[in-house]
């Protein structure tokens, strides 16, 4: 089903106009060659525009890349565009042997282009290339001034342009024409070494016969090896069978699998918007038709950008607001989505999760999931947090490569799905909490979040947590989490500008074995509220203490992991409570 | 009814997890939606088997929704060479070790979790059947064994390491329902087609409707490979 939705999407890439025919590619092309009709040569044109600190050059169209390497390299050259050594003979270096190979890898390119023109006499932007080339005399290519920053790039590509044309030699028509008769014949990308004929067979995504693609093209991810792919079969490592080497374990046609490794190429490219870089894996996701939903994902999952802190807000604003066009509510969209994690594995690119459902499904989902995390907090904090930020915050120093690995794979899908979140994220929130000693607003929302998930999905009979400070909570886990809390302000406003705080000391203890920390707890505030100087702070604070005391039947041994849950939710929602502005 | 064929035979199978691994995604195991026609068959020959009979799974009920999950296990990265294997048979002692430690390799796999499937299939008397072979004779032995819990080895959903529990359905009333899931699955594995030149591998269009998937017959246009 993977594949198949990766093709089907390719279709519509191509429908649109995003993705290049097969046989082409887009490639950087920083420098282009003018010639005029006659091919004598006219001018050099830098394509490069200021990206950052980086000059980029500008992407085009052209001829797909051939696969060379090693000593023989030179024998293959591409089809009208290549670097200085194949298109002008400009050796890498002064030496001798570079000299030679340079002269060597012109020849290769002089012979493509004469194929070409053979094929196509009548052509005049083709027949113009291969008269300048056949000159074998660039010293006026050499001379422009711009050729010294052309030179200075190692591998500097170049392709032809005719004067008063607005496209490149290699995009003309009979230069089309010529690749899509090749495709077929040209051995595939990667295939040097092929030397059997192609075998027929069922393409395992579409059903129909075709020539089957020994190997596919590669699709790699953040932290696997440029030459990485789904499907992918080393030989002789135990993953062949009945025989069949490679991918022919698994017929797909090349047709196919140019189309499926396209689709996931675009989205997986640098500036993609239907990606996401979470824990160690990638996101990719796309919607059967175009889809508001595309866009707003990234925002609503993504770390927001510095310069836009808002974004996850708006963008979920975006996505439950009703459009004022008229159109039916997202809820009711039934446009297909899917969503494919991608984790690496040197080489191999392993399948994480794979969710397919509709617009509809999913927006729903994902608002639950906000609802669910949504919990009070300081008035600077952000009002959704990302993902990220939820995830972060249960890693050890806060650093996103100590995210427990199946963590982000498995929150995302539970999130999709709209079923419980992962058993090791509430065991791994209490434990940073437990650590570090210290409550933050994600780690208190992502408990929030389980406690009330798992409350509603097993029907449990049990009191959930609310948004803030519940008086009525009974929970004994919540209360005694409140009393801690209260005792720790008395401590605070007794001593102002302490360090450490009972919290630092007693939070271990006082969340899993109250019935040790508590009594020696309530010793010292006596000594904490007999130093305070204001007696209506005094009372007050006692009143409190009164207030939850009398809803705390006995300090148990041992509080379980519910119920550390609720000690934590309890001390926050507590301490969010005395710095609530008092309206 | 034709003579050589058995009247049809229903078993439920269920296990912890299952993964029916999608050809093209063998290294990092992806399993298919659904129990293959292929792992069927391979179920119904771990109760009983002769060269006798042959198998033909026709429909696969799915009693619980798909259900996935997300592992990651050490395996090895090689297989037992054929070669040292011969050169020991000849020799009467030979080295056929493999080092786990130095072959180790970490796969990672999308499997199914808590399966519950009920097989139909029937079974076709081949050319190898002897005299004293009939239709009834093995119906009754299949029963039998599957009922007693009797198998050549324990049946697996997929991979050998997710063994499969069964139990046979003797009659229509007591059917399980299947659970209501309808979806398309797109090509998915028939089987292995071990009679021509070489082992191919033939596909059928798969779809769940209301959670049965319809086989179609070995012969059928259906079926292409």
């Amino acid at each position: 089903m993977i594949l198949q939705s990766l093709a089907k999407y390719y279709d519509r890439l191509a429908d649109e106009g995003v993705v290049v025919p097969e046989g082409f590619k887009q490639v950087g092309i920083p420098f282009l060659l003018f010639l005029n009709q006659k091919g004598e040569f006219t001018g050099l044109q830098d394509t490069r525009t200021q990206s950052g600190k980086k000059l980029v050059a500008r992407t085009f169209v052209v001829p797909e890349e051939r696969e060379r390497s090693g000593s023989r390299a030179w024998q293959t050259a591409n089809l009208l565009w290549d670097h200085y050594g194949y298109v002008l003979a400009w050796p890498k270096s002064n030496t001798e042997k570079d000299k030679e190979m340079a002269k060597k890898q012109h020849r290769t390119f002089l012979a493509e282009v004469k194929k070409l023109n053979d094929k196509y006499p009548d052509d005049k932007e083709i027949g113009a290339v291969y008269r300048f080339l056949s000159t074998e005399d660039f010293s006026a290519v050499f001379s422009h001034p711009l050729w010294r920053e052309c030179a200075k790039i190692p591998g500097c590509k170049l392709t032809f342009c005719i004067e008063g044309l607005n496209c490149l030699v290699c995009e003309n028509e009979n230069v089309k024409a010529f690749i899509s008769s090749t495709i077929s014949q040209v051995s595939d990308n990667e295939d040097a070494e092929n030397t059997l004929p192609d075998t027929e067979s069922v393409c395992l995504i579409t059903g129909e016969r075709g020539p089957v693609a020994r190997l596919h093209p590669r699709t790699p991810i953040l932290g696997t090896k440029s030459n990485a792919k789904i499907v992918s079969f080393q030989k002789n490592m135990g993953f062949d069978s009945y025989g069949k080497q490679q991918s022919y374990n698994a017929p797909v046609s090349k047709k196919t699998a140019f189309a499926y490794t396209t689709a996931l190429n675009q989205m997986l490219a640098r500036d993609s918007r239907q990606k996401l870089l979470v824990g160690d894996g990638t996101i990719v996701f796309w919607a059967e038709k175009k889809s508001v939903l595309e866009d707003v994902f990234a925002d609503i999952f993504g770390e927001p950008a510095k310069e836009n802190p808002e974004q996850i807000n708006q963008g979920i604003r975006t996505l439950f607001e009703a459009p004022k066009s008229g159109a039916p509510p997202l809820d009711e969209d039934y446009t297909r989505f899917y969503v494919l994690g991608l984790a690496p594995n040197v080489a191999r690119i392993a399948i994480r999760f794979w969710y397919q459902g509709t617009v509809g499904e999913l927006a729903k989902n994902i608002k639950q999931h906000f609802d669910d995390c949504n919990i009070a907090h300081g008035p600077k904090e952000s009002q959704h947090l990302s993902i990220f930020r939820l995830l972060v915050s249960t890693a050890m120093q806060g650093e996103s490569k100590n995210i427990q690995p199946n963590l982000t794979g498995d929150m995302m899908k539970s999130i999709l799905s709209g079923t419980p979140y992962p058993k090791t994220l509430l065991s791994s929130v209490i434990r940073r909490i437990r650590a570090e000693r210290e409550i933050t607003y994600p780690r208190a929302s992502l408990i929030k979040a389980v406690l009330v998930r798992d409350a509603r999905y097993y029907k449990k009979n049990g009191k959930e947590v609310g948004m803030s400070l519940d008086h009525a909570n009974t929970n004994h886990g919540y209360l005694l989490g409140r009393l801690f809390a209260v005792l720790e302000r008395a401590q605070e406003r007794a001593n102002p500008g302490i360090d450490a705080t009972i919290r630092d000391r007693f939070y271990g203890a006082a969340s899993c074995t109250p019935v040790i920390a508590f009594p020696h707890l309530l010793k010292l505030k006596n000594h904490h509220i007999a130093k305070l100087e204001n007696k209506g702070e005094a009372v007050n604070l006692e009143k409190q203490i009164g207030e939850i005391m009398e809803k705390v039947v006995d300090f148990p041994p041992h509080l379980g992991l519910h119920d550390q849950s609720k000690f934590a939710i309890g001390y926050y929602h507590q301490r969010q409570d005395f710095f609530r502005k008092r309206d | 009814m034709p003579k050589n064929r058995s009247r049809s035979i229903r078993l439920k199978v269920w296990g912890q997890n299952a993964c029916f691994t999608r050809p093209e995604m063998k290294v990092e195991r992806v399993s298919y939606d659904v129990m293959t026609p292929s792992a069927a068959r391979g179920v119904l020959e771990a109760i009983l088997w002769k060269p006798a009979i042959c198998w033909r799974i026709t429909q696969v009920d799915v009693l619980k929704p798909i259900q996935w999950e997300s592992v990651r296990r050490n395996e090895v990265g090689a297989v037992a060479s054929t070669d040292l294997a011969i050169t020991a048979m000849k020799n009467n002692r030979g080295n056929l070790c493999l080092y786990v430690e130095d072959e180790r390799q970490q796969r990672a796999g999308l499997i199914l979790r808590d399966v519950v499937y009920t097989i139909h299939a029937y079974f076709e008397i081949t050319e190898k059947a002897g005299p004293e072979d009939s239709i009834t004779k093995f119906e009754e032995m299949f029963l039998r064994r599957a009922e007693k819990g009797q198998c050549f080895n324990t049946p697996y959903l997929g991979c050998r390491e997710f063994s499969a529990g069964f139990e046979p359905i003797r009659d229509e009333a007591s059917l399980p329902e299947p659970a209501d899931v309808t979806r398309d699955l797109g090509w998915m594995l028939y089987d292995m087609d071990f009679t021509a030149k070489e082992p191919t591998a033939r596909f059928f269009h798969a779809s769940l409707e209301k959670g049965v998937l319809k086989v179609p017959p070995h012969d059928s246009k259906e079926v292409r490979g």
